[in-house]
């Protein structure tokens, strides 16, 4: 599937969710208008998309929470499918953009490519569902399902390699963190 | 420095414990909601003394990363979150602290646990790197910090607290001998 195709199903069942995305998830993210509120991403410290989007999920129980992770970036912060797990916000919907590569540095292999298996690891860590997916009709198959599940639930989307130039937002993260907090204050 | 005592046979400690209750006390008074921890030993009668009160949500988690980022997503959805960690799980933490405290704005307001510490001595004096360096690292960086050396400072916790709003950014409160 193209990591394009996995966004636009994303998009057609967002609804109210808050967002988070990270790396080359994020410019296609604002492409498609989900970045305009309600959002926020997880720039300049690849791995934290996850924790991010735990906290948004824990202070707005409320809200679903879209994060849109990388397999890179999942991979530098590992034991957060433990902390989140253990802490178990039912409103977190955690998508892996799986392509295998450190796509944003050059598109190197990524630890473990083809070895180890991201749904097995959050369903051990305790994740209640995961999901693999490949192709758009599958996804889109799947989310309604993935949407009405209790979380945390994971979802790694597989994707095909780009060669092209790599995209950042480059959107200031403190205003969308003033304007969602505006919300809740 | 080192100081000593009446005999002048055992240095006196330069720092010294600040009571749980007092420590929790203040935090209740400035209406935490959220303690995000990387447990520290310095501190481990506080978050003992925390948890016994459950005033406080206390959220344990495996890295000083995550933390940072919960604290930024608790405070984007309007709630006073605060980290309890030790020096060395600062140093871990680095590079969220540019991207999530400094760089997205986000008050992120510290415990920082002197771990390891030798009292008898300044900590800038002390012989272990993780205790010497906690200051230099935190100047280096920018980040605002306030010991907490004995009971009498307790009010540094509150001068803490504001500037972190102010500047919205980090502010750490370095925990210099254990919580009794």
């Amino acid at each position: 599937m193209q990591r394009q195709e996995a966004i636009d199903a994303l998009c057609e069942y967002r609804g109210d969710c808050i967002s988070v995305a990270t790396m080359q998830a994020a410019s296609p993210w604002k492409d498609a208008g989900q970045s305009a509120q309600d959002h926020v991403d997880a720039s300049d410290c690849m791995g934290s998309a996850a924790s991010l989007g735990l906290g948004l999920a824990m202070g707005a129980p409320d809200r679903k929470v879209m994060v849109l992770d990388g397999d890179g970036s999942l991979l530098m912060q590992l034991g957060s499918l433990v902390t989140i797990a253990s802490l178990g916000p039912s409103n977190y919907y955690h998508f892996i953009f799986y392509n295998g590569l450190y796509q944003s540095s050059g598109n190197q292999t990524i630890p473990g490519h083809g070895i180890t298996d991201f749904c097995k690891v959050a369903l051990a860590s305790g994740y209640k569902k995961a999901w693999k997916v490949s192709s758009k009709g599958e996804f889109l198959e799947a989310l309604p399902e993935i949407m009405n599940s209790e979380g945390p639930v994971l979802i790694e989307i597989e994707i095909e390699r780009e060669d092209g130039p790599t995209r950042f937002p480059g959107v200031p993260v403190a205003p969308q963190i003033k304007a969602l907090r505006e919300q809740f204050t | 420095m080192t100081t000593a005592d009446a005999q002048g046979e055992t240095p006196a400690p330069v720092a010294t414990s600040v009571s749980a209750k007092v420590l929790a006390e203040c935090i209740v008074d400035l209406g935490i909601t959220h303690i995000i921890t990387v447990p520290d030993t310095v501190q481990k009668s506080f978050l003992a003394y925390m948890e016994q009160q459950d005033k406080v949500k206390i959220l344990t988690v495996c890295t000083e990363d995550e933390a940072m980022g919960i604290n930024a997503g608790l405070y984007a959805t309007g709630h006073r979150p605060m980290m309890v960690i030790q020096n060395n799980g600062f140093y871990a933490s680095v590079n969220t602290l540019k991207a999530l405290a400094f760089d997205a704005q986000v008050p992120t307001f510290m415990f920082v646990g002197q771990f390891g510490r030798d009292l008898t001595k300044d900590s800038n004096d002390n012989r272990r790197r993780g205790v010497r360096m906690l200051e230099p690292t935190m100047q280096t960086w920018d980040v605002p910090y306030y010991r907490l050396e004995n009971p009498e400072d307790i009010g540094v916790v509150e001068e803490a607290y504001r500037k972190c709003q102010e500047i919205e950014g980090p502010v750490a409160v370095i925990i210099g001998a254990p919580t009794s």
